[in-house]
């Protein structure tokens, strides 16, 4: 009977542990409910609510946020802007981050300087960005429109944000310059982790540059890729303050996307309930993608 | 090959110039006067207006919004490192019941995007009494950097060795004791790159800012200028020596603490 006063206190032991393990995740839990969990129910209930900011009460009504939202062309006209952004963003952001990753990597000199440079502009913050390119995009003495004038391409000359057919573009473009030094920094560091025997060993046999960049690169940066071209997206399709400080989603709804309609529909038309239907449509779509993408790679979260 | 290198740094310099030339027009903008600046002459000023400069941090209270953007930055990152530090010591080094359900809920609560929150955040902040505050702002910046920060805090925890944990403990140092005079002291390259990521992040946040609040004085810096922008509708140049003024605090820290950057998105995006 040895076994019998060992089990309460192992029992015991075990309870002290888990209290031990959840004080100190005490805060992180405390805020992750309270400001994040707590809204994201709430975001929801308020789709099916009426509410105009200010008052206590937010009557329920049921599917009719989700009706007018059906029929709102403004929320409909920045979904499929959005596209664009994300289309862009994928395949120019991503694709210049890793040319230009491949190339750093490929000098020994200069490294650290274009590295710093190159990720410069991702430190600014939306609002600076906006504003510098309100002020280089400007039309007639915009800085853009005179650097083409002086170099002979005065015919490219553009009211790049003011023209509905160049607008979505121009601002997007600004996206890219924005944001493409975060993933040239990730592809940078998986490229330097790829084992530099592999690309002797494979010159040896006689590989030229680009049958080792298709084996031996872009088979190791998998994983980087993948990461990155999601991240890259996300971050297109939630643009707001570049759009919002650049046209304010003009002309019209050219450069309208969900984030800025949304806050429209909330800050400005004081129609909190449709704009929650908006946040969890297009809120939902987001986490769709996320899962889709972590299921698609099989990509493991390491607990 | 000689060509080749040649071309290479050609296409380097050129991706180099369309980072910075931009930036530079920030510069040469804002001290330019207003018809220099509408004039299709030149690109450079003739006369640098150094008083633009006085005049955006006059006219634009930039004064009141950097302190407050430092202050909203620094209490957003001393909450994130404390929060993030004892999670990511829990699930790297304790062994407790429900451990995998919280990191279940922390790659969860990552998925969900800015864009699906921040109305019903603002919903809650007015019912806490906590809209146009600074605390219920920092508390929104808090909790958007825990869940990352943990992760990289947890894999921080990971990769270091037990020795001195199991030696503190044999002694008789209780557990909260052990975290705060032989943990965290050894992981301060971790809380440094924790530190560089959100402070840039909390420096640069804008959305939350504008929904929050309504009190200019209140007002961070990113929302200031916006402020700013509609309200007075300052001269171009004038706007752009505030922008200036803006940018100057985030390039000098980020050239300072480059390498704790380009690290810690490392660590942010792969971990």
């Amino acid at each position: 009977m040895t076994t019998l006063p060992v089990r309460p206190r192992s029992a015991k032991r075990a309870l002290r542990r888990s209290l031990l393990g959840w004080a100190f995740l005490a805060p992180a839990v405390a805020l992750i409910a309270l400001f994040t969990i707590t809204p994201f129910v709430q975001a929801i209930l308020l789709s099916f609510q009426s509410w105009d900011g200010v008052s206590p009460d937010a009557p329920w009504v049921g599917l009719a946020n989700y009706e007018f939202i059906a029929g709102d062309q403004t929320f409909w006209a920045s979904m499929r802007n959005v596209l664009v952004f994300g289309a862009v963003g994928f395949v120019a952001g991503n694709g210049i981050a890793l040319a230009m990753a491949v190339a750093v990597n490929a000098i020994t000199r200069g490294r650290t300087f274009f590295r710093t440079v190159f990720y410069l502009p991702g430190v600014l913050s939306v609002v600076v960005v906006g504003l510098l390119f309100s002020s280089i995009l400007a039309p007639g003495s915009g800085v853009l429109n005179r650097a083409l004038e002086l170099v002979g391409l005065g015919a490219l000359q553009q009211n790049w944000l003011g023209d509905p057919d160049v607008a979505l573009p121009a601002v997007a473009a600004v996206f890219v310059w924005f944001h493409w030094g975060f993933g040239f920094l990730l592809f940078l560091a998986g490229l330097q982790d790829v084992p530099k025997e592999l690309y002797e060993a494979a010159s040896l046999d006689g590989a030229g540059r680009w049958a080792r960049f298709r084996s031996i690169t872009w088979p190791h940066l998998a994983p980087v890729t993948s990461i990155v071209s999601l991240l890259t997206l996300l971050a297109a399709l939630q643009i707001f303050g570049t759009v919002q400080v650049l046209t304010n989603g003009g002309p019209g709804y050219h450069t309208m996307v969900p984030t800025l309609a949304i806050y429209n529909e909330a800050f400005v038309n004081w129609r909190y309930g449709s704009a929650a239907a908006m946040s969890v449509v297009f809120g939902g779509a987001l986490v769709l993608l996320s899962l889709l993408q972590l299921a698609f790679t099989g990509r493991r979260w390491h607990p | 090959m000689k060509a080749g290198k040649i071309g290479l740094y050609g296409l380097l310099t050129m991706a180099a110039l369309t980072a910075l030339l931009p930036l530079a027009w920030i510069l040469s903008g804002s001290l330019q006067t207003l018809p220099e600046l509408l004039s299709n002459e030149r690109f450079l000023p003739a006369d640098p207006q150094w008083g633009n400069y006085v005049t955006a941090w006059v006219d634009g209270d930039l004064g009141v919004y950097l302190r407050n953007s430092v202050l909203y930055t620094g209490t957003a990152v001393l909450g994130i490192l404390v929060a993030s530090s004892l999670a990511g010591y829990a699930l790297a080094r304790l062994e407790f019941a429900g451990k995998g359900l919280f990191t279940f809920v922390i790659l969860a609560v990552m998925i969900i995007p800015a864009p699906a929150m921040f109305l019903a955040q603002y919903k809650l902040l007015v019912s806490l009494g906590l809209s146009n505050s600074p605390v219920g702002y920092v508390l929104i910046l808090i909790t958007s950097g825990v869940p990352m920060s943990t992760l990289i805090m947890r894999s921080f925890f990971v990769s270091q060795p037990r020795e001195l944990e199991e030696a503190a403990a044999i002694e008789g140092a209780g557990p909260l004791r052990i975290f705060a005079s032989v943990i965290l002291p050894l992981a301060r390259p971790g809380l440094a790159a924790v530190a560089v990521i959100q402070g840039l992040g909390a420096w640069n946040e804008y959305l939350m800012a504008l929904v929050i609040f309504d009190d200019n004085a209140l007002m961070p810096i990113q929302r200031g200028l916006t402020a700013f922008t509609s309200a007075e509708t300052p001269q171009q140049q004038i706007l752009l020596a505030a922008t200036a003024i803006s940018v100057v605090p985030v390039i000098v820290f980020y050239l300072m603490a480059q390498r704790h950057i380009v690290q810690g998105i490392g660590a942010g995006a792969i971990k």
